[in-house]
């Protein structure tokens, strides 16, 4: 759920950026199109998106749901209409949001993300207290309890637009501290995992990042589109990432990726992680379908280091990335470090780097992990100069990325068989180390697992025959692959 | 001694309908393999082999010489029968299907020269023997049924009259039909669906005159391996390219869930084994020194050395239907003229001279006859067990 502040001071101008830009930008333009950018991501992973806009008023222009891309032209029409007026209602909005995310008993179950620029000067049903035994007004509901009630799983991310030091300058931290620190309390008391965050931007560039929260990467120049394989050169590719399931010793990376579907129809009990969710966003480069129209105006400071990244300015990137610590996801940070670094020739650096970035990958929660552990293992893999590796991962990254504006159905049983492709490494090892006795019984439970996904392959054949070119290419690559699992 | 005399043209009147003698006990064996696994060859020299009684190496040697309980049909005179089914034209949609059999008949040979060097000629000088009117493997496809007899070599003191079928020019269509068992039939009057043809990758985007030509081609094989009483599976080593590779070990992978499924016997053969550098060594021994007393052991080849990268389906499959130490076999077909192969010696048993006068060259078959021996053995151990 996204609660959007709409009141009157978000129509003041923000600073594009921190470095001397003139460029000024209003706060409500910014958040606008960041909107924009996470409903698109929204659509894209097929995840439930919500949006709560608050002044003295809180209204829900969008209820929390799956968006549909059909639907898509008139949320965003709507959004482009939202203008904003008043004062802001924070708590009443806050608990607005906890109930659309409230379900029965199971209390309060999702991701909050509270985008506000001012104070709260206009709710009458919910207060926050001064301090836990502090009284609150007369007639007010105690907000904390009602956003945090027993078996609750739910994330608040509060993004604090301009510096709060100075009041209708920015946010109150003095009340968000009080807030945040009792929701804390309360969820020790009640054995809640405690996910409340409180970041104050002071730029354009730092809002937006922080609102999209995202992990962008660019393809690598000399990556040749999958589709424009001739089939032998397809057969060549699946039968180098086949080696790559083969040879777990000399390709250690695979160990650590699975193709793992995006979570769809996203169900807090299986997506719940105390870290915020990444929108994952592989841009293509300006090689393979045109540069975006202005990657600093999509992704903020990291649309800048990535820019500079393009244009083969690495000292550049690398001072712009180190700027970006605490404004962009520490995995991403960590893995542009590694990339720049890697472009610089600077191997050990770039190791360290992406050593890193592979520790902070495995916090991630499982819904976005998987596209960047790939992510993380297409850069290492070409670190090692791995391409069996490397032609394992672009497949599987490449038909997820390309798969993602069509069927999500199709798109996940792609992925599911990718993954379960990725699990016949294990039995086809046990053939490989089995002893004399042993052999043929490992070699048969082998047989069975190749034979499980063969079957599955066949019912996707016939239920994704129209599917056009990507699907059809994965298949056959995965066929090829289960005939060399042999 | 009785030959096969290979032609096209028939002893009958034109026009009248050759009657072909199957009778209710007849056992019908179906050879199966991808493009250019032998499935051409095999029958050839097979048909070669009832008439002529080409020679035939065993590797390692057998202890009984070479005895093998195989031989031509004489109840029969048809040997061969080659139906070919093509589109009359191959860029019309609405072509209709013509068909046209071709009977190769048990006669005394008149030209023992002729035979030979059309046996040995490579496919391009073949002629007749394997060129088809329309060489294109999209428009067209050829039934083949050899008639044989095994157990004893008098037909009415315990021989079984045998079958051995398959489609040539058809490994496509084979390799995809035991690949997806959702093509399977489970009856001989089923039909293989459009639908149910889309498991094939890319089919719907054919031509349509190549979809109606497969889809009928599936359903003829469907129908034929439904009826058989086992199945022989051809497996080329050392493919060049990776698709066939993986073709071959996907028709492997199906044509043994299919046995297990309806409980088939099944023979692999590895034909073209003269192209396995180690075996290559122990046929030309053999053929140099026909004293020579080879200690190869193909099992081990086979599972250690992979010689058709198989080991490890092989090891699977042990027990569930096949030994591989007894139902598995390396063969090769060729002759001492052939482009490249390593038999280059003439009648005589001499190294073929490469200039001068040209040198016929000897037919040679290497375990040939095994395969389809021990695949007749298992049917009827089969039938044996059934009516106990």
């Amino acid at each position: 759920m996204l609660l959007l502040d709409l009141s009157k001071s978000m129509l003041a101008p923000l600073p594009d950026s921190e470095n001397g830009s003139s460029v000024e930008r209003q706060k409500i333009e910014v958040a606008r199109t960041a909107v924009f950018q996470i409903l698109q991501d929204a659509v894209n992973a097929s995840s439930l998106f919500g949006l709560v806009t608050f002044t003295e008023t809180v209204r829900v222009p969008v209820p929390l749901g799956e968006i549909h891309r059909e639907n898509l032209p008139y949320i965003e029409n709507l959004i482009a209409l939202l203008q904003p007026s008043g004062r802001s209602a924070i708590w009443d909005a806050l608990a607005v949001g906890a109930d659309l995310l409230r379900s029965g008993t199971n209390g309060v179950r999702g991701n909050l993300v509270l985008v506000t620029d001012g104070w709260d000067n206009a709710s009458t049903r919910f207060d926050v207290r001064a301090k836990p035994d502090a009284a609150l007004g007369a007639g007010r509901v105690d907000l904390v309890p009602y956003v945090l009630p027993a078996n609750s799983k739910v994330t608040l991310r509060i993004i604090g637009i301009g510096s709060g030091a100075e009041r209708d300058k920015g946010v109150d931290v003095g009340r968000m501290g009080q807030f945040l620190e009792q929701m804390n309390g309360r969820a020790s008391s009640l054995g809640l995992p405690a996910a409340f965050t409180f970041q104050e931007v002071t730029t354009g560039g730092q809002l937006f990042a922080q609102m999209v929260n995202a992990f962008v990467d660019v393809g690598y120049d000399d990556d040749a589109p999958i589709e424009d394989l001739h089939p032998e050169e397809l057969a060549r590719h699946a039968a180098n990432a086949a080696r790559a399931l083969k040879e777990p010793q000399q390709h250690a990376t695979v160990a650590k990726i699975h193709a793992g579907a995006p979570a769809s129809r996203a169900d807090p009990d299986t997506t719940f992680s105390e870290a915020p969710d990444l929108e994952v966003d592989v841009v293509a480069t300006a090689t393979h379908g045109g540069a975006p129209i202005s990657l600093k105006e999509r992704y903020g400071p990291l649309g800048e280091v990535i820019e500079a990244y393009q244009a083969g300015d690495f000292d550049t990137a690398l001072q712009l990335i180190g700027r970006t610590q605490g404004v962009v996801p520490p995995v991403t940070r960590l893995y542009w470090e590694a990339r720049i670094q890697y472009a610089r020739r600077a191997i050990v650096e770039a190791a360290r780097a992406l050593l890193q970035a592979w520790t902070e990958a495995e916090k991630l929660p499982p819904a976005t992990q998987a596209r960047i552990l790939r992510r993380l293992a297409l850069l290492q893999a070409r670190m090692q100069n791995d391409k069996e590796t490397e032609t394992l991962v672009r497949f599987i990254d490449e038909t997820e990325h390309r798969l993602g504006n069509g069927d999500p159905k199709g798109r996940e049983r792609l992925m599911d068989l990718f993954t379960k492709l990725m699990e016949l490494r294990g039995t086809y090892q046990l053939t490989q180390l089995a002893g004399e006795g042993d052999l043929q019984d490992a070699a048969l439970k082998h047989e069975a697992a190749v034979e499980e996904v063969f079957g599955l392959l066949q019912d996707a054949r016939l239920d994704l025959s129209s599917s056009g070119s990507v699907v059809e290419g994965a298949l056959d690559f995965i066929e090829i692959c289960l005939a060399e699992m042999r | 001694m009785p030959a096969v005399k290979v032609t096209t043209r028939t002893r009958r009147p034109a026009g009248a309908k050759r009657e072909m003698k199957r009778g209710p006990d007849t056992a019908r064996i179906a050879v199966v393999g991808i493009p250019a696994s032998g499935k051409t060859t095999y029958f050839r020299f097979l048909s070669g082999h009832f008439g002529l009684n080409l020679p035939i190496l065993y590797i390692p040697a057998r202890v009984d010489n070479g005895t093998m309980p195989l031989y031509g049909d004489l109840e029969n005179d048809v040997a061969l029968e080659e139906t070919t089914y093509e589109t009359t034209d191959p860029t019309d949609p609405e072509g209709s299907l013509e068909t046209t059999t071709r009977y190769y008949v048990n006669r005394p040979m008149e030209d023992r020269r002729k035979l030979w060097v059309e046996l040995s000629a490579g496919r391009e000088d073949q002629g007749i023997l394997t060129k088809y009117p329309l060489p294109t493997k999209f428009n067209q496809f050829v039934e083949m049924k050899l008639r044989f007899r095994y157990g004893a070599a008098d037909g009415d003191a315990g021989s079984r009259p045998m079958e051995l079928q398959t489609i040539d020019e058809a490994g496509g269509i084979i390799a995809d039909y035991f690949t997806y068992d959702r093509l399977w039939l489970d009856s001989t009057d089923a039909e293989v669906s459009e639908k149910s043809c889309r498991v094939i990758p890319h089919f719907d985007s054919w031509r349509p005159d190549r979809r109606d030509l497969w889809r009928r081609g599936l359903t003829l094989l469907g129908r034929f391996v439904q009826e058989a009483d086992a199945i022989i599976l051809l497996l080329a080593p050392g493919l060049p390219s990776l698709r066939d590779q993986a073709q071959q070990v996907n028709l492997a992978r199906g044509v043994f869930r299919y046995v297990r499924a309806r409980n088939l016997p099944l023979v692999i053969a590895i034909s073209k084994s003269d192209k396995l550098n180690e075996f290559y060594g122990e046929v030309e021994q053999s053929v140099r020194d026909r004293t020579f007393r080879s200690a190869f052991d193909p099992v081990d080849f086979l599972l250690r050395r992979d010689g058709a990268g198989m080991g490890t389906i092989l090891v699977a499959q042990e027990g569930r239907g096949i030994s591989v130490k007894e139902d598995v076999y390396l063969i090769a077909s060729a002759v001492s003229t052939g482009e490249g192969h390593p038999l280059f010696i003439g009648e005589t048993g001499q190294e073929a001279p490469t200039s001068g006068t040209t040198t016929l060259g000897v037919p040679v078959m290497v375990n040939t006859t095994l395969p389809l021996a021990r695949a007749c053995e298992r049917i009827l151990a089969l039938r044996a067990t059934k009516g106990s």
